[in-house]
């Protein structure tokens, strides 16, 4: 039955980018309809009470690369948001040394020293360099990306302007940003330091949510992706939101409803309507059919043109290029309540190091066999596992004196090799990753409450995520900027007329970043410029 | 007193005597330094056991650039193509053969036995390599542009490159751009079903790198083959009297246009004053002043090694030290009684066997093979790329007799435990019990052996960490940037020190591109 109301916009999916999309458009006038199958709003970016009591950011548990301009523009903080910083990285060794950077220059520089006082030195070129990097690649995210087959001369100015500004660079930082857009995390690293921990702990953050090894050329730019990370205008600071990841959903909708939208959980889509050519509205799983003029969807490509589109509305060559679109997701996430905090050999008893990310990245070598087993169809064995314990910096999450251990763990492929299938593993992954924490912590087997896995195929499952990728779709080269999701589809529009695209599946991509959701609504309203 | 001449070249390896041809035809006066008895470098004939001859090192002639053969009327000077009709046979383990034709329809005829849907694909994927390799070959036989400050010429030469690069038309176009750095595991997946086939085209991505399948960037290494050969598989092009011949009749050549060249000469210095290249001095003493000197050999060992470092700024020096070149290949040659006889090869056309011979049958093979070399070990379970030459050339072998010339990829020049010297005889086992599990008979027939290990390569040949290519074959040391970033133009920060080897751009084997460029770029500086 068709429903009386007619918006201006319907945004599926409400995560955060869906819901930045949605604030925008209503902030512009549009009359904006958001509609979420889960039963809570965030996406990938929410809190759940799994256990009573304890309050899991389930999926995303950090936050860095959240736009500036967006956090203004919707006014977050007056909404609710307050991100509380994370302070340093500490990776524990298995010979019981460590290696405890944090956002103190001259301890870092000390830590580093004991290690080498080579690499202490080049610590600081490298954070200047990556800097320069970064200043060139941040306009390039707030952009449209443009189609290089075109003649639209407009088109070709901004392609101009990205050259421009590569241009304008010294040759050193060209020299640097060519190589990091092209060479594995590790050949990169390697040009700079020499200690063996310090390298592997640094290149973890080239392959996340990636299905590449830190020796995969192509892996030196997603590095630079999470030194992007910038809370009031400082790079390179990561932090919590105060209630978990779903604070920050809860504040964007909260901004969102105060503009007008009105945001519907529980209601699932089962059909986007297309009428000669166009799209015209949704059905939902219930029957409802809700009519719009404009359709942004903020789930991933083959949710969208595949499961959502009756056949014969999209040429063949876009098919095929949606179903090319690689997601192959490659984490999961194993999240513990816990009775008291784990005591690592390396450093034993609580304290500051407990209080940033904990990262089990021992070795290059760790690293690279953790993706050796992934390629033939294998949970990692000994996985590369980031921890975080938000209990020691937002007691608010757990009841008083317990604690919170949130482990994003690689690599957990989403495809497992023929005769293992993720809903018998699944158990045998969240002891894995037991196994490998108790390693370093002996004492975490006697403190768990509960636990919590997430296995990729519970990330398809739960949250929609293709193939369990936390990207919607890797980020490799070949699917960035004009390449992202679809060459010729990267400016958010489909084939579809009215129908857009607003996930972290288009430019600039994954992260709770909101950089998506905030462009697509800006070209929407370029082509729908009248007001409701 | 030293010797004064116009131009001296340190190395006559293909590409130095190609830039020796060019300079000489155009009036300059290059003498030829050639470290070996013999020019050539890596392309070179030699006996190895008596009455077997064989292509030492590099067995495939190129593909040659076409201007190359026709500028050096290399076959007046006695170079004989052989270019059999099946380019590559890939073997299974299973006992099945996949030929593939250099003729696209016969090659899609031999698929179908496999999967029809790809002996359709394959025609498809050859037209795209085709187009793209049209583009591509200009780029490569230009003279990388000097980006902080182009000049009328280089934005020439860019735009041209640019419309010819919209000329391919949206699809190719961005076929192009999503290519290059993918894997290209993911690039033969998205064409084909046959894992066989996957393979043995994945196996021109990764060849003589440091690259598995699943690398990404390995599609790169695959185009830029492609540009000279569209053939998704390659074809097979030999030297009639094996790869030396190649530069044999370049040499002759060189000479006839003028040059010199003098071999058992070992250049060990470069020597500079006041920031430029004077003249060079041999391991006997002996000085040789030059106008201009232009080495051949790798940028590593020119500017590291040959050149005192103090000449050169520290910053330069870093980058180059970490200029990429971690050599993977071996090579085995075997003199053999007979032909083996290959399983797979039953029913089949004997000449299946006189192209080259692809052993890897998997994607996930070849991966494994690579993983192993990561953690500085051998492959257990090497790919191989075999040929026997002597089917198409009696005259390499006495008579009825053959021999076996094999590339084994990954051997890593850094072994984890031991040197070379010790691992030596065991590479050599474990590819001859590779082979022999696809030609049974094959440890029978063997008379002699000869295995050069990384190592070999880098003592005995000069290539510095034996990397066959003098440098990794990556996008940040491709084109603009190879070797490094403003010095890819053949010129370094000594003045009158050119550089003419694969180390240059183009740099992709066999073709003779970087010896031409370079010479086209010290002409200009008169």
């Amino acid at each position: 039955m068709p429903s009386n109301t007619k918006y201006d916009v319907i945004v599926i999916g409400g995560g955060h980018n869906g819901l930045v999309n949605a604030a925008y458009l209503a902030r512009a006038g549009k009359k904006v309809l958001v509609l979420e199958r889960r039963y809570v709003l965030g996406g990938a970016a929410c809190t759940e009470e799994v256990f009573p009591g304890f309050k899991f950011s389930v999926c995303s548990y950090v936050v860095s690369l959240l736009r500036p301009e967006i956090i203004r523009d919707l006014d977050l903080p007056r909404h609710g948001l307050e991100i509380l910083p994370l302070d340093g990285t500490f990776t524990p060794m298995p010979n019981g040394d460590y290696l405890w950077r944090v956002n103190d220059h001259g301890k870092t520089h000390r830590e580093i020293a004991r290690h080498s006082k080579l690499d202490a030195e080049a610590y600081d070129e490298f954070g200047k360099a990556m800097q320069a990097m970064c200043r060139f690649v941040k306009p390039i995210l707030g952009m449209v990306p443009p189609d290089p087959a075109t003649l639209n001369p407009k088109e070709l100015m901004k392609l101009l302007f990205v050259g421009r500004r590569f241009q304008a660079m010294n040759s050193y930082d060209k020299y640097n940003q060519v190589q990091l857009m092209t060479m594995s995390a590790i050949d990169f690293l390697d040009q700079w330091f020499e200690t063996d921990v310090l390298k592997a702990t640094m290149s973890a953050s080239g392959i996340i949510g990636t299905f590449l090894g830190v020796r995969s050329p192509g892996t030196a730019y997603v590095l630079l992706h999470h030194y992007m990370g910038e809370i009031d205008g400082a790079f390179r600071s990561w932090g919590f939101a105060r209630g978990g990841t779903g604070a920050i959903s809860n504040a964007i909708a909260d901004a969102a409803r105060e503009a007008g939208v009105e945001i519907r959980t529980q209601s699932g889509i089962s059909q986007i309507i297309i009428k000669n050519g166009k799209a015209k509205g949704v059905v939902l799983a219930n029957g409802d059919e809700i009519y719009a003029d404009v359709i942004s969807s903020s789930i991933d490509p083959r949710q969208t043109f595949i499961k959502l589109m009756e056949k014969g509305h999209l040429p063949d060559e876009f098919i095929e290029e949606v179903n090319r679109y690689k997601f192959r997701g490659s984490s999961g996430k194993v999240n513990l309540a816990l009775d008291a905090l784990p005591n690592f050999k390396a450093m034993p008893g609580p304290g500051a190091h407990l209080r940033g990310a904990i990262s089990i990245s021992p070795s290059v070598e760790y690293m690279e066999r953790a993706y050796d087993d992934a390629k033939y169809g294998n949970f990692s064995r000994r996985p590369y596992i980031d921890m975080v314990i938000p209990t020691l910096t937002d007691p608010s999450v757990a009841p008083p004196g317990k604690h919170i251990l949130s482990c994003f763990v690689q690599y957990a492929p989403y495809k497992l090799r023929p005769g293992l299938d993720w809903d018998s593993q699944k158990e045998v992954f969240g002891n894995t990753v037991i196994d490998t924490i108790a390693e370093h912590a002996p004492n975490i087997k006697d403190i768990i409450l509960h636990k919590q896995v997430v296995t990729p195929l519970d990330l398809e499952r739960e949250w929609g995520l293709s193939e369990g990728n936390i990207f919607q779709g890797e980020l490799s080269l070949e699917q960035l900027f004009f390449l992202r999701p679809v060459p010729g589809y990267a400016a958010f529009r489909t084939p579809i007329k009215n129908l857009y695209m607003c996930g972290s599946a288009t430019h600039p991509g994954g992260g709770i970043m909101g950089g998506p959701g905030r462009l697509a609504a800006l070209e929407i309203l370029k082509d729908h410029k009248g007001a409701a | 007193m030293a010797d004064q001449r116009d131009v001296v070249i340190i190395g006559g390896g293909h590409n130095g005597l190609v830039t020796a041809f060019c300079l000489a035809k155009a009036g300059r006066k290059p003498l030829v330094l050639e470290r070996r008895p013999q020019v050539g470098g890596a392309a070179i004939t030699e006996e190895f056991h008596p009455g077997f001859r064989c292509s030492t090192l590099s067995h495939s002639a190129g593909p040659l650039l076409p201007q190359v053969v026709r500028d050096m009327q290399l076959e007046k000077h006695g170079l004989k193509l052989i270019a059999p009709e099946i380019g590559m046979t890939a073997l299974s383990p299973d006992g099945r053969a996949l030929a593939l034709h250099n003729d696209p329809q016969k090659a899609a005829q031999s698929i179908s036995a496999f999967s029809q849907k790809d002996a359709a694909k394959y025609g498809e994927f050859q037209q795209s390599l085709t187009k793209l390799g049209k583009v591509l070959s200009k780029a490569l036989a230009m003279i990388p542009p000097n980006i902080d400050d182009p000049s009328k010429a280089d934005l020439w030469s860019m735009l041209e490159t640019a419309r010819g690069v919209r000329n391919l038309g949206k699809k190719d176009m961005y076929r192009l751009l999503r290519w290059g750095p993918m894997a290209v595991a993911d690039l033969v997946g998205e064409f084909f079903e046959t894992e066989l086939l996957r393979a043995v085209v994945a196996a021109r991505g990764i060849f003589g790198t440091f690259l598995g399948p699943w690398s990404a960037g390995s599609s790169l290494v695959l185009l830029l083959r492609a540009a000279g050969d569209a053939h998704p598989a390659g074809s097979a092009f030999f030297a009639e009297g094996g790869s030396g011949a190649i530069t044999q009749a370049m040499a002759a050549a060189a000479q006839q246009a003028g040059a010199e060249i003098r071999t058992g000469v070992e250049v060990i210095e470069v020597r500079v004053k006041n920031g430029a290249a004077t003249g060079v001095v041999l391991s006997n003493g002996e000085e040789i002043n030059a106008k201009a000197i232009v080495s051949n050999a790798d940028p590593k060992r020119t500017l590291l090694k040959l050149v005192d470092p103090t000449h050169l700024s520290p910053d330069f020096v870093t980058k180059l030290q970490h200029y990429r070149m971690p050599g993977t290949v071996a090579k085995v040659n075997l003199a053999l009684s007979g032909l083996p006889e290959f399983t797979a090869l039953n029913g089949l056309d004997a000449n299946a066997l006189a192209g080259r011979i692809h052993i890897g049958p998997e994607i996930d093979y070849l991966e494994r093979a690579f993983d192993e070399s990561k953690y500085g070990n051998f492959s257990k379970q090497p790919y191989l790329e075999v040929a026997i030459p002597s089917i198409s050339d009696p005259s390499l072998a006495p008579e009825n007799r053959h021999v076996m010339s094999i590339y084994m990829q990954y051997a890593p020049y850094k072994l984890k435990d031991g040197g070379w010297d010790k691992q030596r005889v065991p590479l050599g086992d474990t590819v001859v019990k590779t082979l022999a599990q696809y030609a049974p008979n094959l440890p029978e027939l063997i008379v002699s052996h000869q295995i050069i290990t990384p190592q070999d390569l880098e003592d005995t040949y000069g290539l510095t960490h034996g990397h066959i290519f003098h440098g990794e074959l990556a996008l940040d040391q491709f084109f603009t940037m190879r070797p490094l970033l403003d010095w890819a133009r053949y010129r370094t920060p000594i003045e009158n020190l050119y550089l003419c080897g694969s180390g240059t751009h183009p740099g992709v084997g066999l073709t003779g591109g970087s010896g031409a460029n370079a010479a086209r770029e010290i002409l200009k500086k008169r």
